[in-house]
């Protein structure tokens, strides 16, 4: 990212307009602009949207998706795509479930049901490259196995979550547990991709896969790698999940944790053709979505037309976020 | 010194039923350009794709300054100074000259431990392509944003960026305008001129083969039909040469 | 009588009545007068936290809402999962906790989610109330729905009424949630009890209805030696009617019947190929909660909850025909405001 030169001759109107030029020169820009649009538009309707406990209500719509997003993102970049994440998400706590009541100390418990999420996504992985499956395809199958298993194992039926209350309050329960794991995973994955050999091969196998396997990059593991990391990341969010609402349900998660996961990355500016990508856009394609789930709730619409106006919501959002973009390319041409 | 820096013998491979080498045998010396001419299909590419350790030969040895190799990967070729720049330039669109100049050979932080160490790889690239007089405003830049020549520039900058001895060039001056074929012409003579540096282009003008080659090889259906020094030989030569291949061909 | 006598009491007749007029006249302005008026109050707003927001079930208890909201100058909001996702209705309630609604319900479909929210509501001073399901120990102020166990019981009894011996098959589209499980579990207790050879099959459906017909066509081609299919929820009970109708049960003996009132359950139940379904009254769950919430706020908290059970009424082939013939806000196929005629001897 290249900084901002100023001119000096003319003081404080060109430095600030150069400081408006290198906020918008980041990829990030425009949706934060327009997530700053939405919560003032919220706040304007209903005082409520910024109270304390509203905030807290927030965090917890954006956590869950904002840290699915971080592998689904990864993914994307290198070009691929899960979709069984959310089935991952309802079966990792339910392997915690039963270990614990085996006997496993419940922290074990924990460990050993990320283990059998990244057995998952090595299987996606594997599945992918190896029998040169469209991962669309692959995770579509291994949705309705996942699936079809946790509801086998679980016979259908909601658990209640175990774990004294301390270690539940770490794990999801506390109000604002979930968003600080979310902050401090954002954080890592966007270290992780920016400033790591394996984010770097990653945008290399996104954007040339011929090229970077040319210059060897394995870019298989590169794939797998990612699988693998999605589905721990999914199964782990399951878990906060679990522990949050006190209640480990075969129902939970789904394609729509999936697919919020995904919008949030690619409203966030993460092409879902592939080749780059943002984390930090993703946890703030998160926060659009969270703001929009949260704050029609709070305006009181109902259930029918709720989806209609998410929609148009989004779409709205988006298409601001694709002008905005533009906008950048321009003034960065400049 | 004047021994061969790369020597292959009878190199032969072939993919289940299909021979796409039936026995090639070519040598380069330091200091020289050799041209590899030829149609589609003649075999060229799977040459390339041999010397560099991207593939296996089926049989036939390969020597390195003197010494047989089995090149077991790219990276091993690496190690051995053997560098390549395939036709589509293995460059990545979304990431920065420096990036693409170190792909997959990154410089680390020694702290915090497994960091890109970005500064010292920004340091470096400048310093290769201001060394090969190569003109790029800012390493910053995405390689997306670069014009075609600025790009292959960029490709070859970063195979000569790592101690190269043997350089290979797949069609370097495909699809690109006369401007641009000059600067990469210039370039190639540049590196020619340091002295250390093999050079094998593979290419399909004749014209411009031979202004900048010292010898050209003439591959034809897996083997090498021709081979001259390039002021031994002529255009209309080289033309009737393989004129005669189709002829043949067309009458069988 | 003398003439002196008749007029004195034509006289005290008159007297006497002028005297009663006047008094049923003052009395009369008095009631009047002490004829109640609503109370000045805010425009209230109920939050409805529901499982399965878009289930056309729920149809009658939004009109119930709406109409009650309308009697008593309140709004509401009906949000939640369209899905039975337990996180997706925390969620709501925390939405509705944050943005200060006046009134809380919520179905209880699982047993432990919503212990938490609930207490931070009751917390803040927002009454909460159960409807359609509940939980034990949820801490709410009262459950308006039908006694979930006991309509299973009451099933289970009429099914070893009607299957002497044999196989018998219990659907249930989402085993383990609270709005559902209950009557299972009555179901099989009271089949027990009443000592017949029954066996059971538990079989899930699913929680959409095209499922839920493939499942239950598909256990019956597996399994033609059943002697009764059963269903504990709406969506599973109309597959259930639709599979003996294609199969053409009825004839070779087999019965069939479940819970609430789908279109196609009315049909199927008019036209014999399902012996009975049991009605919830969801329009009353909806209804009355309204009322509570309302009693409860314009009360200081004084008054208003009260655990109604929403009802439990068999509908039979001898039953359905006003169910069917018309169409009515509290059965949900009608937007209209209306009021329904009827006329003649109320039967039980």
């Amino acid at each position: 990212m290249s900084s901002a030169t100023g001119s000096g001759a003319a003081g404080g109107p060109s430095r600030v307009g150069s400081a408006v030029d290198a906020f918008l020169r980041i990829r990030e820009a425009s949706i934060v602009v327009v997530a700053i649009l939405l919560v003032i538009y919220f706040q304007s309707v209903n005082e409520n949207f910024l109270s304390k406990a509203n905030l807290e209500t927030l965090s917890q719509f954006i956590a869950a998706s904002a840290i699915i997003a971080c592998g689904e993102i990864m993914l994307l970049i290198c070009g691929e795509i899960d979709l069984s994440v959310g089935q991952v998400f309802a079966l990792a706590p339910f392997i915690m479930h039963f270990a614990n009541t085996a006997g496993v100390p419940l922290v074990l418990a924990i460990i050993l049901a990320l283990l059998a999420c990244a057995l998952i996504g090595l299987l996606n992985g594997l599945i992918t490259v190896m029998l040169s499956v469209p991962s669309f395809v692959t995770t579509l199958g291994t949705l309705f196995l996942i699936n079809g298993f946790t509801l086998t194992i679980s016979h259908g039926s909601p658990v209640q979550t175990g774990g004294s209350e301390a270690f539940a309050d770490v794990m999801g329960a506390w109000g604002y547990s979930e968003i600080l794991w979310a902050f401090l995973i954002v954080a890592i994955m966007h270290t992780a991709l920016r400033q790591t050999r394996w984010g770097l091969h990653t945008i290399a196998t996104g954007g040339n896969l011929t090229g970077a396997a040319e210059a060897g990059i394995h870019v298989n593991r590169i794939k797998v790698g990612n699988f693998v990391l999605t589905s721990v990341l999914g199964g782990f969010t399951g878990i906060l999940e679990a522990f949050r609402i006190g209640s480990t349900d075969p129902l939970a998660g789904g394609t729509n944790i999936m697919f919020l996961a995904v919008a949030a990355g690619v409203i966030g500016g993460t092409p879902l053709a592939g080749g780059s990508g943002t984390i930090v856009g993703g946890l703030i394609g998160a926060i659009v979505l969270g703001v929009l789930r949260d704050g029609f709730t709070l305006q009181g619409i109902n259930a029918f037309t709720f989806d209609m106006i998410i929609g148009a919501a989004i779409l709205v959002a988006m298409v601001s976020n694709i002008h905005l973009g533009r906008l950048r390319g321009a003034g960065a041409r400049r | 010194m004047n021994a061969d820096a790369l020597r292959a013998e009878e190199i032969v491979k072939r993919f289940g039923p299909l021979t796409a080498l039936a026995g090639v045998s070519m040598h380069v010396k330091s200091g020289e350009i050799l041209g590899i001419l030829g149609d589609n299909g003649a075999g060229k590419s799977t040459l390339m794709k041999i010397l560099t350790g991207f593939q296996p030969q089926t049989s036939g040895r390969l020597f390195v300054f003197g010494d047989e190799v089995e090149l077991r990967s790219v990276d091993h070729a690496r190690a051995l100074g053997i560098e390549c720049v395939y036709q589509d330039l293995a460059l990545v669109n979304g990431l920065s000259v420096y990036h693409n100049m170190f792909l997959n050979r990154e410089r680390l932080r020694r702290f915090p431990p497994r960091m890109l160490n970005n500064g010292s790889m920004r340091h470096r690239a400048r310093e290769v392509l201001d060394d090969i007089g190569v003109n790029i405003p800012s390493v910053d830049v995405e390689v997306e944003r670069l014009s075609g020549g600025q790009r292959q520039a960029i490709a070859v900058a970063r195979a000569v960026s790592s101690d190269a001895r043997i350089l290979l060039l797949d069609e370097p001056l495909a699809a690109m305008g006369a401007r641009e074929s000059a600067l990469i012409i210039d370039l190639i003579l540049r590196l020619k001129a340091r002295g250390n540096l093999s050079i094998i282009m593979i290419m399909h003008n004749y014209a411009q083969t031979l202004d900048i080659a010292d010898r050209i090889m003439l591959m034809q259906r897996g083997t090498v039909t021709y081979e001259k020094a390039a002021g031994e030989t002529s255009v209309p030569e080289l033309m009737e040469i393989v004129r005669r291949e189709y002829r043949a061909l067309r009458s069988a | 009588m003398s003439e002196q006598d008749t007029d004195g009491f034509a006289r005290r007749a008159l007297m006497g009545g002028a005297a009663l007029g006047t008094a049923m006249a003052v009395l009369g302005a008095g009631i009047r007068q002490a004829r109640a008026e609503m109370p000045q109050h805010p425009k209230w707003r109920f939050v409805f936290v529901n499982h399965v927001t878009t289930n056309p079930f729920f149809g009658p208890t939004q009109y119930g809402i709406q109409d009650a909201c309308a009697l008593l100058g309140c709004d509401f909001q009906w949000t939640g999962s369209q899905t039975s996702n337990a996180a997706e209705m925390v969620n709501a309630m925390n939405a509705a906790i944050a943005g200060k609604a006046d009134a809380i319900a919520v179905c209880l479909v699982d047993p432990v989610a919503f212990n938490r929210p609930i207490q931070r509501a009751m917390e803040a001073g927002i009454p909460v109330f159960a409807y359609n399901a509940d939980a034990p120990k949820a801490g709410r102020l009262a459950y308006i729905g039908q006694d979930l166990y006991l309509a299973g019981v009451a099933m289970g009894e009429r099914i070893a009424g009607l299957v002497p011996s044999g196989k018998v098959a219990l659907f249930i589209a989402t085993p383990g949630q609270l709005n559902i499980q209950p009557r299972i579990d009555g179901a099989q207790d009271a089949i027990k009890k009443s000592g017949k050879p029954i066996t059971i099959d538990v079989i899930a459906t699913g929680p959409t209805v095209d499922q839920e017909l493939s499942v239950i066509k598909a256990y019956y081609i597996g399994h033609q030696d059943v002697k009764g299919m059963f269903a504990v929820d709406a969506g599973s009970t109309q597959g259930v009617s639709e599979v003996m109708r294609d199969q053409n049960l009825p004839s070779k003996g087999i019965k069939g019947g479940g819970f609430d009132l789908l279109p196609r359950t009315e049909q199927n139940i008019k036209d014999g190929f399902l012996d009975f379904t049991i009605d919830q009254q969801p329009y009353l769950q909806g209804f009355y909660t309204a009322m509570e919430m309302f009693v409860f706020l314009a009360s200081g908290g004084l008054s208003g909850p009260a655990e109604i059970n929403t009802g439990l009424k068999f509908v039979t082939k001898e039953s359905i025909d006003p169910y069917l013939s018309t169409q009515s806000r509290y059965e949900g196929n009608s937007e209209a405001a209306k009021v329904i005629p009827r006329s003649g001897p109320i039967a039980i």
